[in-house]
């Protein structure tokens, strides 16, 4: 099927079979592999992408739902190879250690405080309750949203 | 003065922009993929495999069973070659493939494999330690695949005893008596494994994997593909998390097959739940008598400790050993007898994971150490303090001696989490340490390139898994060449780039890939002072000494440095612990009594790291293996059914901790004197944070409740069971 | 995932048309956190996909009319729970959709599609018992309404019969004063499937009404019209001798989230705290 939708702020005309996820989509033919794959069940968060602004798990979300939509990836949140705000204070609070999990905590992120600019600890710790992080890094990665919503005060 | 410094991770940059290419992001021209096929109970007798219609799916080019595999089957493994490349005649865990289909797409792989049918009939299985020991129980592993084993005939896999002393002979005031049991746990890593192989020029193959081994991947896979080493490249992108179960081969081999099969390369990413089928940690029942005198000191260990680990041997028997080696953990123990058991079963195979053995045994040697303290009526801060060993003594007779002041963690710990002062209605503290024998014999080597322009590229075989070695070992480089951070990169994950290292694993890459970045980087400046007396121009900079030296046609100084510790046969564990990793975990909790859960308050890790080369990389890692170490404590297990298939399996109902199940407040304290043999007095670290978590927080939930459990995880019903008596589920 | 056509349909009643045609080979999806789970399982194989997110009169909307607020069947969970008069009326509700999964979970994921989905946990499910919802319900033949309490048969069952999808979900706006309690336990706090769920609600009258979720093959509801319940000078041996009534219901089973034991003394457990919570909150009130 024949979709129209906007990838990181480009417009795209994009030929899908309805029987795939936008997780494998990105991953497989836009070739965006910066949306992880891990649970394929909306449990780990590792695929978050925004729709419309919206963060979904992208391997619960045809392909084809998209149609019409602005996706934004991992991919779409450095401007020109500077890193956001959140980027930046993901690795200046040490919060990125294997880093699998860490496109998609970005994005999880990246709506909680386009949502709630300056949220509380409690809040933020809610608003990243469906991103695993094996390697144990949520103190680190909440001092980051903390710290991203300083910066951008 | 970057050591010591809070540099920001090299590969971050990548990480946080999605361009860091992890094995699943890897895609080849040509390239093939691959889908299992399963049967779906733990034991199986695979009476026959009909590939005739999956053959014939569209794209599909090759369907594999062990039938078109060489014969005899090979077979691997990082110890023991008892692994097939694909089922024979038997599947022995619930996941293991008897087929494998590659096609041109994934869907077309999905497909195909959905249309192999396999005829099987269950067979009894063996899943718990009582059924291994059982005589009438199946054997797991065919006598023949190791003749000359007089427990051939069991489903014991080793036997190991250690110890000193006269235990019989150890008189004690009181005797404290247990048994305790740690659940499989499965890595979780966020990355499930992931595989691609390709042909090669020259008849080789090379394979990428997220490995922590590659150069054991080489090893093994030139041996079983009869070609030299040099013709057979392991290419390890950095694994998007691994503690431990990325270390050893797990269908590398299969691929590599296929690749070489088809012409063609080939790529096979398991899914969550099939990653669980294939690594776990040990589960364990252990017995654990220890006498102690009216003190409170220790007058004797007596631990028997039953590691029931999966269908295969894997890495398990270095598991027992370096458990049963400090199974009395930090203390001075005057008599001790330590046996431990691998024992075979029809479930998944366990392998190596954060901590090695150490947690299993510490929620023993902890539990037992607040129950004297209980009984004596003595404080159980003080009684760890009492039996500690100091800093220099053998605690292990013969052995290396306690490497650090443990008795300052303990007392930070305490201190931290507040020890002694009041506690409100319904809340605890426990508190409780571990200690790890770190990598003994091994060998690492790195080649150190200073470029004409004063950059310098590191080469280490070390794996960077999250734990920040690319960072740190940059941060050694640039410290011992005295130039800026920035100028330095880090190379790999390539084994036809990098020089050999023995693995990633035991947190010994600060220490030993360090100081071989260290020597090599000494190796260097030895070059340079001595060009520099050639060219008269000993008090010049660096950049300028390369610009005079090597000019217009420009060049490079290579340093070579090497760290290797040899191997001692008539040591138990093969050589001595290079040093020890020991952790101090306090918490604090409160216990809702009508429900049963458990809400962390307060949690303290302590960590005996020498000197922090990055306190930053340091803290993160004792932290995420604190929460790791939340996850076995709290919620983690694997449950089977009576057929041996896990029951959780996958994200759903398998549960690992969240940003919601952090403790209301955390902190991570390091303790720094220096006496480490890694760089700059380091030791290695990593591990530490989730040796003693289940200890500590059982102890708080014991002062807060009253009960006592010995049993693990220490979910809402369980503890709810335990306050109102309920027995087992 | 295996091979479907994908229909979007703009028109509700072309969306009927499919489900007419194409019967038991048609899957409806709406927020599609379930669906595309049970796709790749395989668990499902339908023949078509039926989409209905473009449907112009299920698009996301809560209106409120003659004494009732309607909530189209693509509303996702997030805007239920961040909608003010949602947030006011049926506070237990938004607390109950809070639980459903992850904030992008949420984002997808429908109230209706929770409940047709029909698992016995499914965490909605207990309020809209307790705030006594009414399920709007359309074939080609027409349109029905059905009763929340009447509408789930058993695990994965409901009275949806061939054809049939449910547009919007109806919630009463009461005249009387009252007070609700979403209340769970899990595994773990954070995103988990519950072991047990409940809703209590007491109002003014005195009737107290208890919903239960993952104790039996589908939700239900109960009353204590004796007032005991809702009395906050009743003592706790009273009170308890009620809910234990109202519990015998309940038939809990076990698995890998909980014993029956566990689930049993939970109901318990949860009910009185529940109830001394919407007591509170009555008063305040």
């Amino acid at each position: 099927m024949r979709i129209h939708v906007t990838v990181n702020g480009s417009p795209r005309e994009l030929e899908v079979a309805p029987n795939t996820t936008l997780l494998d989509h990105l991953r497989d033919d836009l070739h965006l592999t910066g949306t992880k794959e891990c649970c394929d069940m909306g449990e780990c968060g590792a695929c978050t992408v925004l729709i419309d602004g919206r963060s979904v798990n992208s391997c619960l979300m045809l392909a084809v739902e998209a149609d019409a939509s602005e996706v934004t990836t991992i991919e779409g949140m450095a401007r020109d190879g500077r890193l956001n705000a959140l980027q930046d204070a993901f690795l200046a609070k040490g919060a990125v250690q294997c880093g699998f999990c860490i496109p998609g905590q970005v994005m999880a992120a990246q709506y909680l405080l386009q949502r709630n600019p300056h949220p509380t600890l409690a809040e933020v710790r809610e608003g990243l309750s469906g991103n695993l992080c094996r390697c144990g890094g949520y103190v680190q990665i909440c001092e980051a949203v903390l710290a991203a919503s300083e910066f951008g005060r | 003065m970057t050591i010591g410094t809070s540099e920001r991770r090299f590969g971050g940059y990548e990480r946080v922009t999605g361009s860091q290419q992890f094995v699943a992001d890897i895609s080849l021209e040509q390239m093939l993929h691959v889908k299992l096929v399963h049967v779906d109970c733990g034991h199986a007798r695979i009476l026959s495999i009909d590939t005739a219609q999956a053959s014939a799916g569209p794209g599909v080019v090759c369907v594999l069973t062990a039938a078109e595999l060489p014969q005899p089957m090979p077979r691997y493994g990082p110890v023991f070659n008892d692994r097939p490349i694909l089922a024979v005649g038997e599947t022995k865990y619930h996941g293991q493939a008897v087929a494998a289909v590659a096609a041109e797409s994934k869907a077309a792989a999905e497909a195909a494999a959905e249309l192999v049918r396999v005829e099987y009939e269950e067979l009894p299985g063996v899943f718990t330690v009582a059924a291994a020991l059982d005589s009438a129980s199946p054997l797991v592993q065919e006598p023949e695949l190791r003749p000359d084993d007089p427990l051939n005939h069991t489903n014991v896999l080793r036997e190991k005893r250690f110890g000193w002393g006269d235990v019989e002979a150890a008189k004690a005031d009181l005797i404290v008596e247990n048994v305790y049991m740690f659940p499989m746990i499965t890595h979780f890593a966020i990355e499930p494994h992931a595989f691609i192989a390709a042909p090669e020029g020259g008849g080789g193959v090379a394979v990428w994997t997220a490995t922590q081994n590659p150069f054991q991947m080489q090893r093994i896979l030139a041996r079983m593909l009869g070609l030299p080493v040099a013709k057979v490249r392991v290419r390890a992108p950095d694994p998007g998390g691994a503690f431990g179960g990325k270390q050893h081969p797990k269908y590398e081999p299969l691929v590599a097959f296929l690749a070489l099969r088809t012409g063609r390369p080939v790529r096979l990413l398991l899914t969550l739940e099939e990653t669980f089928q294939e690594v776990r940690r040990t589960s364990c029942e252990i017995r654990a008598r220890t006498g102690f005198h009216g003190d409170g000191t220790i007058s004797f260990q007596d631990i028997r400790s039953d590691f029931l680990m999966g269908a295969y041997a894997d890495i398990a028997e270095r598991v027992i050993d370096k458990s049963n080696y400090l199974a009395c953990g930090p203390y001075r123990v005057p008599s001790s007898r330590t046996v431990v058991r691998a024992l075979f079963s029809h479930t998944t195979p366990s392998t190596a994971f954060r901590g090695f053995g150490t947690p299993q045994v510490s929620w023993a040697h902890e539990s037992q150490m607040d129950d004297a303290a209980r009984r004596l009526g003595m404080d159980r801060v003080e009684i760890r303090l009492r039996n500690l060993a100091r800093k220099g003594e053998a605690f292990v007779p013969g052995d290396t001696p306690a490497d650090g002041d443990w008795a300052e963690s303990v007392r930070k710990g305490a201190e931290a989490i507040g020890w002694g002062t009041p506690l409100a209605a319904g809340r605890g503290r426990g508190l409780a340490v571990a200690i790890k024998a770190s990598a003994t014999t091994g060998a690492s080597y790195s080649i150190v390139r200073l470029h004409w322009d004063g950059s310098a590229t590191v080469l280490a075989g070390t794996s960077d898994m999250g734990q920040g070695a690319r960072t740190v070992l940059a941060q050694v480089a640039a410290h011992e060449l005295g130039i800026p951070l920035e100028w330095t990169t880090v190379v790999m994950g390539d084994t036809a780039t990098v020089p050999f290292d023995l693995q990633t694993s035991a947190s010994r890459s600060t220490v030993f890939m360090g100081q071989a970045v260290m020597r090599a980087c000494q190796d260097i400046n030895a070059q340079l002072k001595q060009m520099a007396a050639e060219l008269h121009a000993t008090d010049a900079p660096v950049v300028e000494l390369l610009r005079a030296r090597f000019s217009e046609v420009r060049g490079e100084v290579i340093g070579v440095g090497s760290y290797r510790s040899e191997y001692q046969p008539d040591h138990p564990l093969g050589g001595a612990p290079s040093f020890y990793e020991f952790t101090c975990t306090a918490s604090e909790v409160e216990v809702d009594e009508g429900t049963g859960e458990i809400l962390l308050v307060k949690h303290v890790t302590v960590a005996d790291v020498g000197k922090a080369l990055n306190p930053q990389h340091v803290e993160m890692q004792d932290e995420g293996a604190a929460v790791m170490g939340l996850g076995h404590t709290l919620m983690e297990h694997i449950l089977l059914d009576e057929s041996g298939r896990i029951r959780n399996l996958g994200a759903l109902d398998y549960r690992i901790p969240t940003t919601k199940d952090l403790p209301l407040e955390m902190h991570s304290l390091l303790v720094e004197n220096g006496d480490g043999p890694g760089p700059y007095g380091s030791k290695g670290a990593g591990e530490g944070g989730l040796m003693a978590t289940a200890p500590a927080v059982a102890s708080a939930v014991t002062e807060a409740t009253g009960v006592v459990i010995r049993d693990l995880p220490l979910t809402p019903e369980r503890v709810w069971r335990e306050i109102h008596g309920k027995g087992d589920a | 995932m295996q091979q479907f056509t994908y229909a979007s349909p703009a028109a509700l009643s072309e969306a009927l048309a499919l489900l007419e045609e194409h019967g038991a080979d048609a899957a409806l999806l709406a927020g599609g956190t379930d669906l595309v789970v049970a796709l790749r399982n395989r668990t499902l194989r339908p023949k078509v996909v039926v989409d209905l997110k473009r449907v112009a009169e299920l698009r996301p909307s809560m209106s409120e009319a003659q004494g009732w607020i309607t909530i189209s069947a693509a509303t996702p969970l997030t805007d239920i729970s961040e909608d003010q008069r949602i947030r006011a009326k049926y506070p237990a509700l938004v607390d109950a959709a809070l639980t459903v999964g992850s904030a992008q979970i949420r984002n997808r994921a429908t109230l209706t599609g929770n409940i047709c989905h029909a698992s016995p946990a499914a965490d909605t499910a207990p309020a809209l018992l307790v705030y006594g919802a009414t399920i709007n319900v359309a074939s080609v033949r027409g349109t029905r309404r059905v009763g929340v309490a009447e509408f789930f048969l058993g695990p994965r069952q409901t009275v949806l019969q061939p054809g049939e999808l449910v547009t919007s979900i109806d919630l009463p706006v009461a005249a009387e004063r009252r007070a609700a309690t979403f209340a769970r336990t899990t595994r773990r706090r954070g995103v988990d499937l519950a072991t047990i769920s409940l809703c209590c609600m007491v109002d003014a009258t005195g009737l107290t009404q208890f919903a239960y979720g993952a104790v039996g093959p589908r939700p239900f509801v109960v009353a204590d019209e004796s007032g005991v319940l809702a009395d906050p000078d009743s003592g706790d041996a009273a009170k308890d001798e009620v809910l234990r009534r109202l519990l015998t219901q309940a038939s809990p089973i076990s698995d890998v989230r909980g014993s029956r034991e566990y689930r049993e003394a939970m109901l318990l457990v949860m009910s009185r705290r529940a109830l001394r919570t919407s007591i509170a909150k009555l008063a305040a009130a």
